[in-house]
């Protein structure tokens, strides 16, 4: 199972987060839903699907931590009999992403937690310095990008 | 010092000379119930780590047919970590090289019955 | 191994009907990881359910988590469909002795020493269900490890433990034995399943020391129900695993322990 990333200053700290951490899943997303990087899925429809949940769910939880304590929340972690989920806002000099995974009985929620932590410092130091920030992703874009982005990652662009 | 019904526990392996942090650390989460740190201490990342050491060690053993783990060392050229778990929960204790593990331990031992 | 897993496991996710699901299984297994080898080996079972293979390393992961019962079903599941199977057999010989049916245990490994499956195991495993009783004694132990030639790596900790309840074996950096052994009471060599059990341990350990910045790990020693267990890194990436009865002072272990260090490195340097 390797890593792919849309682009390549990203490929290396996740993959060492995957690596470290011993997750199953992770994706790294633009807030508007278009993948930046995945490792552990196999078919472009999945990756497709989960960044569109992992978008809606940040998107709604930044609401409800406003509404209820001022400010966005920026994790969210659901635990299930056999995965878990955890999802945050990965902050880096090209804009804030968010970023998802999933992990069974080989991690800990302790574990994704700190290495979530030096991911988002890997990424800080790895991302190019004289990248533009991220610009919102306009309506008439969006598909073509989105798609542009699937095929980078699956291979066939 | 927290008010958890942890602190008295925690707060006598914290006075055993070399030791820099102690924890109840919650073994499937790797997460902190409550921790005294020295300065500089990261707790977090002990407890992530420490846990999943534990859980390792619980599982190697109950593997190879040794049954439950009671007491856990890993000594390393500039710390050593101790650990005892019950109930899903993992009494950890950080210290210098220096410490006096065979005390650590006895208390570690005698805490570990307070877990629950 | 880590390569095999993941191809293995790539090619589960590209056909989930493919039969990788039996050697990942099985590694998963080795490696100690139950939940994950079970879930494995379920998930290949509702693809494959009249496949033999998968019923017994089923009924081996059932062993592995104590559950007897369940492994011997599999295992009668595993010889409905393949009544010869050697695998299955001896797994039905090994639950009858473990829950001390000597004479139903005896009768399995007759049917598996008939078949052309048979192997030298099979008569030493008769051998010692027609002597059973029960376990073995202390004496019997420290008998089958002073019957193995000095020459041999499974002697190679003979003069540097002190008892007949220690035990000592060394595993490559892959968790594979390269010497010493691992008796249980029925004088049985179980190092290999030891050894590939603990082997995980000193990764998390590397780990662990890696991220908290306190040098490299130096010996790890836990306390179990059964046995006090001391293991140490040494040349060439190995592992030494030292295992001695609860009785054992924890001083006493780490001494054999560094003892035990001192004759793998001599050893591994005489054979590098």
């Amino acid at each position: 199972m390797t890593t792919h990333a849309v682009e390549s200053w990203i490929e290396g700290p996740l993959a060492r987060f995957v690596d470290d951490a011993r997750v199953s899943l992770a994706l790294l997303l633009h807030p508007s839903g278009q993948v930046l990087a995945q490792h552990g899925f196999t078919r472009s429809v999945d990756v497709m699907s989960a960044c569109a949940l992992a978008a809606a769910i940040n998107a709604s939880a930044s609401e409800l931590g406003k509404m209820l304590d001022g400010r966005p929340f920026t994790g969210l972690h659901h635990a299930g009999e056999e995965r878990q989920v955890f999802l945050a806002e990965a902050r880096t000099p090209r804009g804030p992403y968010i970023f998802l995974t999933v992990f069974g009985s080989e991690s800990s929620l302790g574990l994704v937690r700190m290495y979530f932590g030096e991911l988002v410092t890997n990424l800080m130091s790895a991302a190019p310095a004289e990248a533009a920030p991220a610009a919102p992703a306009l309506a008439e874009n969006f598909e073509r990008d989105l798609n542009r982005n699937l095929a980078a990652l699956f291979g066939r662009a | 010092m927290s008010g958890s019904p942890f602190a008295e526990m925690l707060g006598a392996l914290t006075r055993q000379r070399g030791v820099v942090a102690s924890l109840v650390v919650d073994e499937h989460e790797g997460m902190i119930v409550d921790a005294i740190l020295q300065f500089g201490q990261d707790g977090d990342r002990i407890a992530a780590l420490a846990a999943s050491l534990y859980r390792k060690a619980r599982q190697s053993a109950h593997a190879a047919g040794l049954g439950g783990v009671h007491f856990l060392q890993m000594d390393a050229e500039q710390g050593r970590l101790c650990m005892a778990g019950r109930n899903a929960l993992v009494l950890v204790v950080a210290t210098s090289p220096n410490a006096n593990v065979g005390l650590v331990r006895v208390e570690m031992l005698r805490a570990v019955e307070g877990l629950a | 191994m880590a390569d095999d897993l993941r191809r293995w496991s790539d090619e589960l996710a590209h056909d989930p009907a493919s039969l990788a699901f039996l050697p990942l299984g099985e590694a998963l297994r080795r490696q100690g990881q139950h939940e994950h080898a079970l879930r494995v080996t379920l998930r290949g079972l509702e693809r494959h359910p009249h496949l033999a293979d998968a019923h017994d390393l089923l009924a081996r992961i059932c062993v592995d988590r104590g559950e007897l019962e369940r492994a011997f079903d599999e295992w009668d599941m595993t010889l409905r469909l393949a009544p010869e199977h050697a695998g299955a057999l001896k797994g039905l010989a090994f639950v009858c002795y473990q829950q001390g049916r000597f004479p139903e245990a005896e009768a399995w490994l007759q049917r598996a020493a008939q078949g052309e499956a048979a192997d030298a195991g099979i008569g030493a495993a008769l051998e010692t269900v027609r002597r059973s009783t029960g376990a073995l004694h202390a004496s019997d132990v420290a008998a089958a490890e002073a019957a193995y030639d000095p020459h041999d790596p499974r002697a190679l900790f003979a003069d540097s433990l002190d008892g007949d309840d220690q035990t000592a074996i060394l595993l490559d950096p892959g968790g594979m034995v390269l010497g010493g052994l691992y008796l249980t009471e029925s004088g049985r060599d179980v190092a290999p399943e030891i050894g590939a059990a603990l082997s995980g341990v000193s990764d998390e350990a590397s780990r662990a020391t890696r991220h908290l910045g306190i040098g490299a790990w130096t010996s790890i020693v836990f306390e179990t129900e059964s046995a006090a267990v001391a293991m140490a890194p040494t040349v060439q990436d190995g592992l030494l695993v030292v295992a001695a009865s609860r009785a054992t002072p924890l001083g006493h272990l780490r001494r054999l322990l560094a003892r035990c260090v001192a004759r793998a490195a001599a050893w591994l340097g005489g054979t590098a």
